[in-house]
């Protein structure tokens, strides 16, 4: 019951940090950047057939 | 304290600290701390067996694009989703539980560690192989085996170290961590000087004639693919620590994609040097260093590849050892230890492992791929960032992710499809290509391709995609408000076809009284015996459709749609449903038909239940005729305490019209309730003795015990047992015959019928309820029912009825808080009971509010003193139905 307890207390913290924005999100641009290196890489790969 | 208490003590903390949730407060990791701990966890000295393995493929310029650019496309797409790990605060074993189950993660962690664990074995290969050459170069010849002796000793120092808890393993870390950095830039200064540039640049691995330069290059791209997705499972725990999303995401890709290649990359270097220098290629840095630069600097190097090599088994034993402490809970820490070590053990004793590297680290991606693909799709795309936590941990109540048995069948069956389609492309053990054109899009991206378009496609589905989503239970109320629609005319036919379908077996005969000119709207008060009623009215009252009054378990059972469409009225057992009377007066005034069971339960023994003067005042409120249906045989046919059915039985029904258009304002309430409680008077063994039905199956009086439970000779309760045609007290033994038309024989040639028992017991009730010594206080087994959807598990909880009334207390889902609801005795005046609830889930009672009927079951615990029908004779009793 103990460990009920503390784990659903953290859960509701946890919780109402996300609805906080408390840990930083991702933003658009975060995503952007990756998917601008996943494309390069991608690119990089298949230039790779071509050594 | 003792050492061993000590570190059971930290490996239980270490556990349940590891899966809570890391509060915002608590994380420790910004990008660049994020960083350096994934970049260690990476270069272990495996790095090195990488690169090698990669040289014997592909020249230095497509290894150096496999090793940094097919890493880091991999690591941009499976490391996405632990923005979640870090925005919960939660490793991913904890969020899989939403993809495959509980019981299915179980499986999915043994998987895992499995395919996983032979990296270690590695380890002790290189540390043997080490120690190996090292002594060779100094001119020490070993003994036959000694290489299995040095590999096991490797295994067995570092389950020892790992054995000894989490201190030692923190101490182990702080100096692996910089001994192979130190090793590593050894061996780049050492590679690197040792041999021209230009000799490195421009390598090319000597090809076996049948080689093809394409696929090799394909398989090196597998190679870092693979290599990259079978390390998450020791990195799954650093994410939750990330102070952003950012963080965590970043610092997985580039530690694993910048400082994790670039030491594949110094290992491939090594080996290209060595082969130009003795014309062999090897993957052991000691043997380089030593070769290349100095014996000495080779010694010096052996003491640090030998610990690192060590400290590198002891850190996996410790973290695949918590992990599934984790996982299996009861399992001791040391012995979870000591089973990897063995499987570790048996896999150096094998010895192949170097050999078949690529194949295994193809096999771990087989089952990696899959995984990661499930992952990524299930989160951005499914469930669309957004985890149930509560149900992830399987707080009471919450049971989203509990499936089918603990399983997401959809989760394992893609698992399972996207391992068997790796193996259709490619053959890892024999190297066998089966289908080029998948293949160039190598056997790893391909299966996580295949995957997660697989679980996607399959989350389209409506019917699976509830499944998988699973909100958890539904817990809106049910709508009682809603006007009830009349029975479907379609139906009708389909209706009475199935009716006289079902009542043919048992010859059912139907006598209407003082129903002539008797047409809608009337009210039908009818008996209550068992289902069999609801085939048996439609019949007698064809040709009209009528609507009827149900508790929303039917609802449940069967689906709210069906239940309106045969004109269905939901509601809840003994509560005061306004709502209900006015849905009522709704099916009267549209000139319809309303049947209602008065007694608001199946009879127990054949007997009718007190009538109450409500329905008298609900006859008198709805101002219309009123017509009885006494049903015959009903309980015969399948008593509610065993539902078997009995072929013998034979049924009969007799509708009469009790009070007339032109009586209803005349009559008073006690008058009319007279009449309908005279109409509504049975017995059920007697009509079967006087109708010589006979009921021979041998398991006749099975589960009689249920409403029979004290015994007559010794009045103990509960005493009672039932087997065959028999009812036997299990204290004195005191036995009855039940014969073939209901009546029991005591051996001592007594005859009992069985509601004269019935109501023996009651009397001694309601003695105990006016000495005030009546009283329950148990453990039980909670399950609300708020709609007609689903049922909602509370978990366990404690009910005491006494003559106050009912105390339930338990997790309310509703108020998520544990608490106690009162069920005053006045507000009831009985309550629902069955013995063995839809035949699965036994014996159990019902308490309602409005919004919940919460059906109460007994634990183990509680099991032999929980009796329904005693707790419905003290309920009837304190809620003033009998006096």
């Amino acid at each position: 019951m103990e460990t009920n307890k503390e784990l659903e207390s953290r859960i509701a913290e946890v919780l109402q940090a996300e609805k906080e924005n408390k840990i930083p999100r991702m933003t658009k641009l975060d995503y952007i950047i990756a998917a601008v290196i996943t494309v390069i890489t991608l690119l990089g790969i298949i230039g790779g057939f071509f050594l | 304290m003792s050492r061993k208490h000590d570190v059971n003590k930290e490996i239980e903390n270490e556990v349940y600290c590891g899966t809570l949730p890391v509060l915002p407060k608590e994380r420790k990791y910004g990008f660049i701390d994020a960083l350096l701990v994934l970049s260690g966890y990476c270069i272990a000295t495996w790095s090195y067996t990488q690169g090698s393995y990669l040289a014997t493929l592909v020249g230095f310029k497509q290894l150096l694009i496999g090793a940094f650019l097919a890493a880091i496309f991999m690591l941009m797409i499976y490391q996405l989703p632990v923005i979640m790990s870090a925005r919960y605060g939660i490793d991913i074993w904890i969020w899989l539980r939403s993809v495959f189950g509980p019981a299915g993660n179980k499986i999915v962690t043994i998987i895992i560690i499995a395919v996983n664990f032979p990296w270690y074995a590695v380890c002790c290969e290189l540390f043997a192989d080490s120690m190996e050459n090292l002594l060779g170069l100094f001119g020490i010849q070993l003994f036959n085996g000694a290489h299995l002796v040095l590999s096991l000793s490797c295994v067995i120092i570092g389950t020892i170290i790992a054995l000894r808890g989490v201190g030692t393993i923190t101490w182990t870390t702080r100096i692996l961590v910089p001994l192979l950095l130190l090793v590593g830039v050894a061996v780049v200064i050492v590679g690197f000087t040792s041999v021209p540039m230009d000799v490195i640049w421009n390598y090319q691995p000597e090809l076996a004639g049948d080689a093809d330069k394409t696929v090799n290059y394909v398989l090196s791209i597998e190679a870092n693919f693979a290599f990259v997705i079978t390390l998450v499972g020791g990195m799954a725990e650093v994410p939750r620590l990330c102070k952003s999303e950012r963080s965590g995401y970043y610092a997985g890709v580039l530690g694993q994609g910048a400082a994790g290649s670039f030491f594949v990359v110094v290992g491939a270097v090594m080996a290209i040097a060595m082969q130009h220098v003795t014309g062999q290629m090897v993957d052991d840095p000691t043997l380089m260093m030593a070769t290349l630069s100095a014996p000495i600097l080779g010694l010096s190097s052996l003491l640090l590849v030998a610990f690192a090599n060590i400290g590198t088994q002891a850190v996996g034993s410790y973290i695949y050892g918590v992990m599934l402490k984790s996982t299996f809970k009861k399992s001791s820490y040391k012995v979870l230890v000591l089973v990897l070590g063995i499987y570790v053990a048996l896999l150096c004793v094998w010895g192949k492992i170097t050999e078949y590297f690529g194949s295994f680290l193809t096999i771990g991606a087989c089952v990696y791929a899959p995984l990661a693909a499930l992952l990524f799709v299930d989160f951005f795309l499914v469930r669309k960032q957004k985890i149930d936590l509560k149900s992830a941990y399987e707080l009471p109540g919450h049971t989203a992710y509990r499936y089918t048995g603990g399983f997401n069948i959809v989760g394992i069956i893609c698992l399972a499809l996207g391992f068997g389609f790796t193996l259709v492309i490619y053959d890892p053990i024999k190297g066998i290509i089966h289908n080029n054109w998948l293949f160039m899009l190598t056997p790893t991206f391909a299966s996580f391709l295949f995957t997660g378009i697989l679980y996607y496609l399959l989350c389209k589905i409506p019917f699976i995609r509830d499944y998988v989503i699973c909100k958890g239970p539904d817990k809106r109320p049910f709508d009682r408000a809603k006007t009830p629609p009349r029975q479907n005319l379609f139906f009708m036919p389909f209706i009475w076809l199935i009716c006289k379908f079902i009542t043919a077996p048992y010859k059912l005969k139907i006598d209407k009284h003082n129903m002539d000119g008797i047409k809608p709207p009337f009210l039908v008060y009818g008996s209550h015996n068992s289902f069999m009623d609801f085939y048996v009215t439609p019949l007698a009252l064809k040709p009209y459709r009528a609507n009827y009054i149900s508790e929303l378990e039917g609802f449940e059972a069967f689906g709210e749609w069906i239940y309106r469409q045969v004109g269905c009225l939901g509601t809840r057992k003994f509560i005061n449903d306004q709502m209900l009377i006015k849905n009522i007066m709704k099916v009267i005034k549209r000139g319809d038909v309303m049947v209602i069971y008065p007694e608001a339960r199946y009879a127990n023994v054949g007997t009718n239940s007190h009538l109450t003067p409500s329905i008298a005042k609900l006859a008198k409120l709805l101002k219309v005729p009123v017509v009885t249906i006494n049903m015959q045989g009903n309980y015969l046919q399948q008593p509610i305490w065993n539902l078997k059915e009995r072929k013998g039985a034979r049924l009969h029904a007799d509708l009469k019209c009790v009070v007339t258009q032109d009586e209803i304002g005349k009559l008073s309430v006690d008058e009319i309730l007279s009449r309908i409680s005279k109409e509504l008077t049975y017995d059920e063994y007697k009509y079967q003795l006087e109708n010589k039905i006979k009921i021979d199956d041998e398991w006749r009086a099975e589960g009689l015990h249920y409403p029979l439970y004290r015994c007559r000779k010794c009045g103990k309760d509960f005493a009672m047992t039932t087997k065959g045609s028999k009812i036997t007290c299990k204290y004195c033994g005191d036995s009855y015959e039940m014969d073939e038309y209901g009546q029991l024989h005591s051996e001592s040639g007594e005859m009992i019928h069985i509601p004269d028992w019935y109501e023996w017991q009651r009397a001694f009730v309601h003695e105990e309820c006016r000495e005030g010594k009546y009283k329950l206080d148990i453990p039980v087994k909670v399950w609300a029912l708020p709609n007609s959807v689903n049922f909602v598990d509370c978990g366990e909880g404690r009910l005491v009825h006494d003559n106050s009334g009912f105390s339930l207390t338990f997790d309310n889902y509703r108020t998520e808080k544990h608490e106690t609801l009162k069920f005053p005795s006045s507000s009831m005046i009985s309550l629902h009971t069955e013995y063995d609830y839809r035949g699965l889930y036994g014996p159990c009672v019902t308490l309602s509010t409005y919004d919940d009927t919460f059906f109460i079951y007994p634990t183990d615990e509680s099991k032999d003193v929980f009796n329904p029908t005693k707790i419905q004779f003290a309920t009837e009793f304190l809620g003033g139905l009998y006096t």
